[in-house]
């Protein structure tokens, strides 16, 4: 007859496995907005930095100046984070000298989903959200998962708020289910003062969302930065 | 003590007195002996030219291959140890595959010619520092392709692994005849129909046997078509008009 | 089979205790109850109590009420601030408020905050922690003014300042700075305000404003809000639809047919009706 036991492991030699907690992981929040348009693109992010109901930082931007063309936001385990964008900024340095030009937008985009898929059994605990100029001085957003799955997109938002304000944007900027949606492509300003509204109303409903934000607005001429205040509690 | 050259020439690492490292100078002396290719960058792509030396005609003249495709957009002549040239090709090939899956761009044509030339010099007598041989690569390599954003380029690659770009560069056992040739005819507007042309009158001056479309491989690179490889058909046709 | 189905029995349902461990033992995770944070005060001063209480309930991330009421009225000289599981303090108070009300009925007098304090811990005591409320008692009676906190399992303590909740840590820093006995009136809001403010700025489970009450031999003095501390923040933009957004893909009319109509007036039989 079968028994039900379940079969001694080869590795316990029978003894019962023990498992040890391992949480390498640890959730610092932050929320990660970004809008393409036709020659510019607008990434921002919250600057408040907790893990659970404790604030570690109120000045703390997830953004990442890559390039003069290329920036990107990563939020989750901040200490992933800040790991991966080194790693990055090692490859960005490395493939100036090796190339003589400048990585472009496209390329980051790739070489940050091989550096997070290397990573694809020990992830790197970060959502992250590419923004920047492609080679065509088109706008750019790409969007990521933790272990490298990326996406082309006109808008996207992630993080911790990324659930509340994802279903906004496609209202507001991809006009889903409007009948009649006026076609014109978004501008920088609207853009820009939509990154805002959105964090404003993130701040109200979100406990993880205050303190400040991070606006940056890529062209062709380069990076153009802009903070704004949110509410404190 | 060691005042003849033989006595220098022994290690592959070790400089001669006056500075010099006569092995890396033989190898460079080998390509010499080595099949005659010639490469030229215009401003519509970039035209390759090899003559593959029949000994027998009892030989399958196909199998020698001279040309060889590494990316879409990057193509390679080769001269020198046939043999040697393989692991080079691999390693471009490799690198360029490589480069195209961690940046979804294709490989610039400098960059490749730096990539092998990093395997290159990677000789040595060592058994545990990741040399790549023992001995210095007995080819000389022509890179030729697109730059996406400085156009055609043309690279040339001697066994020290030194690279340099030319506009024309011939290689091989007729090289010093044909690079004379080449510095008469070459201008900047020459198009690719006048280089295709040009590149095969030179290597037919060069040539120790008579050209037929048996003995030599023509392959040229556009932004259109990227490397292109010409059939038997296609290089009848161009030696029908010199 | 009874026409009428039986009432539910009164007090709590068990009923699916036994589900959810089966449920449980074949793998399936619960999700847990709602951790809420708080920040509530409690400060004694020569005339009286002040408490206070951030207005912030929260469900996980999200804010769920950005002005619930933290303070509950139990009588009209002693107020009960919860924090905890939300539910868990409004059912609590309310269920105790009802008989702190009889016993005043009964007795003729005002209740004793002590009074107050014990029925709860009794009641707390019995549930074993299971009912999540922390809750600060303050009040005015006729041995003078009194301040409790009681924890979920029934402990309880008489303190001149206190304070609970997850925002308790700031709160307290601020508290232990700057107490002292029989401080006035204004300096004790002052510094209930500033307790409060503290939780509601540096924990993210407090926010918003501060409430308040002040309980004297008079009676009860309430602020809501006393202060506001984080106003809401204001949204340059305008988010409203033109008309035709939403494509009508159908109509259907349902006419309502009217097939009669009668007006009835008002005849000398009927009798108006006395007040």
């Amino acid at each position: 007859m079968m028994s039900h036991e379940p079969e001694p492991s080869p590795t316990t030699c029978g003894a019962p496995l023990l498992q040890r907690g391992f949480d390498p992981y640890r959730d610092n929040a932050g929320t990660l907005v970004g809008i393409a348009g036709e020659d510019f693109a607008v990434i921002g992010s919250d600057l408040r930095l907790s893990l659970g109901f404790s604030i570690f930082s109120r000045d703390q931007s997830k953004l990442f100046k890559l390039t003069d063309r290329a920036v990107l936001g990563s939020s989750g385990c901040w200490a992933d984070c800040v790991s991966l964008n080194k790693f990055l900024e090692i490859r960005l340095k490395t493939y100036g000298f090796e190339h003589n030009q400048p990585m472009s937008t496209k390329a980051i985009a790739q070489c940050c989903s091989t550096m997070l898929y290397s990573r694809r059994f020990f992830p790197y605990f970060a959502w992250n959200i590419l923004a920047g100029i492609d080679e065509d001085g088109k706008g750019a957003i790409y969007s990521y998962d933790p272990v490298g799955n990326f996406e082309r997109v006109p808008y996207q938002a992630a993080g911790n708020s990324g659930p509340q304000v994802l279903p906004f944007l496609d209202s507001i900027v991809g006009k889903k289910n409007q009948s009649n949606p006026d076609k014109a492509p978004i501008t920088k300003e609207r853009a820009i003062n939509l990154i805002k509204d959105i964090f404003i109303s993130a701040a109200e409903r979100d406990i993880t969302v205050g303190d400040g934000t991070h606006i940056i607005v890529i062209t062709k001429d380069g990076l153009e930065e802009i903070r704004l205040d949110l509410r404190k509690d | 003590m060691f005042m003849t050259r033989s006595e220098y020439d022994r290690g592959v690492n070790t400089f001669s007195p006056e500075g010099r490292l006569f092995q890396v100078e033989y190898a460079i002396e080998a390509i010499k002996l080595g099949s005659t290719a010639i490469g030229i960058q215009t401003s519509e792509g970039c035209v390759l030219a090899v003559e593959k030396r029949v000994t027998s005609p009892l030989m399958e003249s196909t199998t020698i291959e001279k040309i060889v495709e590494i990316d879409k957009f990057i193509g390679c002549a080769v001269s020198g140890l046939m043999a040697d040239s393989r692991t080079m090709i691999d390693k471009a090939r490799v690198e360029a595959q490589n480069h195209w899956f961690n940046y979804d761009e294709s490989m610039r044509v400098e960059s490749c010619a730096q990539a092998v030339s990093n395997l290159a010099i990677k000789f040595g007598d060592n058994d545990d520092d990741g040399t790549a041989m023992s001995r210095p690569f007995g080819v000389a390599i022509l890179f030729a392709g697109i730059d996406e954003k400085k156009g055609p380029q043309l690279f040339h690659m001697d066994p020290s692994g030194t690279y340099v770009e030319f506009l024309a560069k011939a290689i091989g056992s007729g090289c010093e005849g044909a690079q004379q040739a080449l510095q008469e005819k070459y201008h900047k507007s020459m198009t690719l129909k006048e280089a295709l042309k040009e590149i095969l009158v030179i290597l037919k001056q060069v040539m120790e046997e008579k050209l037929g479309v048996d003995n030599v491989e023509v392959a040229t690179i556009t932004k259109e078509a990227g490397f292109h490889m010409f059939t038997k058909d296609q290089v009848r046709e161009v030696i029908q008009d010199i | 089979m009874s026409l009428c189905p039986d009432l539910p029995r009164p007090g709590f349902s068990f009923d699916n205790c036994k589900r959810n461990a089966a449920l449980e033992s074949r793998g399936y995770k619960s999700k847990g109850f709602v951790k809420t944070g708080t920040t509530i005060v409690g400060v004694c001063y020569k005339d009286g109590v002040v408490l206070g209480a951030d207005s912030r309930a929260t469900g996980g991330n999200i804010v769920a009420d950005k002005f619930c009421d933290k303070l509950h009225k139990m009588s009209n000289k002693i107020f009960c601030a919860g924090a905890g599981t939300a539910s868990d303090c409004d059912k609590v108070t309310e269920m105790i408020r009802g008989q702190i009300a009889l016993l005043e009925l009964n007795s003729g007098r005002d209740v004793r905050v002590a009074s107050v304090v014990r029925i709860i811990k009794q009641y707390l005591y019995r549930y074993q922690g299971h009912i999540g409320c922390a809750l600060i008692i303050g009040g005015y009676d006729a041995t003078g003014c009194h301040l409790h906190s009681i924890a979920p399992h029934g402990s309880s303590m008489e303190l001149p300042y206190l304070t609970m909740g997850s925002g308790s840590l700031a709160a307290t820093a601020v508290l232990e700075s700057r107490w002292k006995p029989d401080l006035d009136l204004e300096a004790t809001k002052k510094l209930v305000r500033d307790a409060t403010a503290a939780g509601i700025l540096n924990d993210l489970g407090s926010g918003s404003s501060v409430n308040m009450v002040v309980l004297t031999k008079k009676g009860n003095e309430t602020f809501y809000p006393y202060d506001i501390v984080c106003a809401k923040g204001v949204r340059s933009g305008l988010y409203d639809f033109p008309s035709g957004t939403t494509k009508v893909l159908r109509t259907k009319v349902i006419p309502y047919e009217i097939e009669k109509v009668e007006v009835r007036g008002a005849s000398e039989e009927d009798e108006p009706m006395d007040i």
